[in-house]
């Protein structure tokens, strides 16, 4: 159990920098470890806790809560949670203080512009590792393809778009 | 020095993260800190943005750390954190534990599945919208369909997909002698 936990821990503690630009990005990796590497949770699991975590208030990344306790019980939660965000926020808290000095070196601006494309790649291998697991037949596509045109279109809030798509994956018997 | 009161801080942002759902969710707070409230100016809601997107971690909660510590130091960043993270951590701790006890109702399998598929039509346009934002020029395009390409079909272990990447992007971005 505290062998368990600590490989809990010391994953979740990695996975949390390579958030770059958003939890989308972090996702792939998160899935290979928890799914494929731990066993901690199964794919279908994977992908139903962040679909809970979207509807959840807060940020996505909180889908560790859900991993963590399905790992580990209660401790297992609070610990994955505590690895994925404590060590990050204390280092934007150490650098928040100290920015007007470290946005004027050079490097800096060169660090942000070659961070945005990376993030938007990892964001966009995100929305494909979901993809495999949530989109499995015509009538899932069709849902996706529907809630993307839905919230290109127009303004509707997401999450309505999402309960909508449960109501519909309860009235088709997906 | 501190602009605001602790539980003050603690209140609006645990308010905030309560009711900023979907996507979106850095405008939110900008509506609570900037515009309703006189706490931050907009130039440094702007530069705790870039920083929050900058650094590493899930940056709507460095979002939140960024903008405590401007409002109240230390201890405000730790306010922010607890007052954004808590309250959605408990609750989905709640849904974990109906989800892995079976608690949720026959149908809930359909319900869940049909949710997970349009969350993958969500996070598509969101993903979208940022390509069409920031995504400029043909050496972004290249980084950014490489990392992808790494990341995603090709399975290759994120760290090590970053490490080849990131080193060509930060040198053509390299500071240059004007």
């Amino acid at each position: 159990m505290m062998a368990g936990l600590a490989r809990l821990a010391w994953t979740f503690l990695w996975l949390s920098p390579l958030c770059v630009g958003g939890g989308l990005g972090v996702v792939p990796e998160m899935q290979r470890q928890v799914v494929a590497r731990y066993e901690w949770v199964t794919a279908r699991e994977f992908v139903d806790g962040y679909t809970l975590s979207q509807l959840t208030p807060g940020p996505n990344m909180l889908v560790v809560v859900f991993v963590g306790y399905r790992a580990y019980g209660v401790p297992g939660a609070c610990l994955a949670g505590l690895a994925m965000f404590l060590p990050t926020s204390s280092l934007t808290a150490l650098v928040a203080r100290r920015w007007e000095r470290v946005r004027a070196h050079p490097w800096a601006l060169a660090g942000e512009r070659a961070l945005a494309p990376v993030g938007i790649g990892l964001m966009a291998a995100g929305v494909y590792t979901l993809a495999r697991s949530a989109v499995h037949d015509a009538p899932t596509a069709a849902l996706a393809l529907v809630a993307t045109l839905a919230l290109t279109a127009s303004w509707v809030p997401p999450v309505t778009v999402v309960l909508v798509g449960g109501l519909a994956g309860w009235l088709l018997g997906l | 020095m501190s602009r605001v009161r602790l539980l003050h801080l603690v209140r609006v942002f645990a308010w905030t993260g309560l009711t900023s759902l979907g996507g979106g969710r850095s405008a939110y707070f900008h509506d609570a800190v900037v515009v309703r409230r006189p706490w931050v100016r907009n130039d440094e809601f702007v530069q705790d943005l870039t920083l929050s997107q900058l650094l590493p971690g899930p940056n709507f909660a460095n979002l939140a750390v960024a903008l405590g510590c401007r409002l109240a130091g230390w201890a405000g960043g730790a306010g922010a954190l607890g007052a954004i993270v808590a309250p959605g951590a408990v609750i989905l701790l709640l849904l974990a534990v109906v989800y892995f006890r079976g608690g949720f109702a026959p149908g809930t399998t359909h319900v869940m599945h049909g949710m997970a598929a349009t969350v993958v039509g969500l996070v598509l346009v969101t993903t979208a919208r940022i390509v069409r934002a920031s995504l400029h020029g043909r050496v972004a395009l290249v980084v950014a369909v490489a990392t992808f390409l790494l990341v995603g079909p090709l399975g290759v272990n994120t760290p090590l997909a970053i490490a080849l990447v990131l080193p060509v992007a930060l040198w053509w971005h390299r500071p240059r002698r004007a």
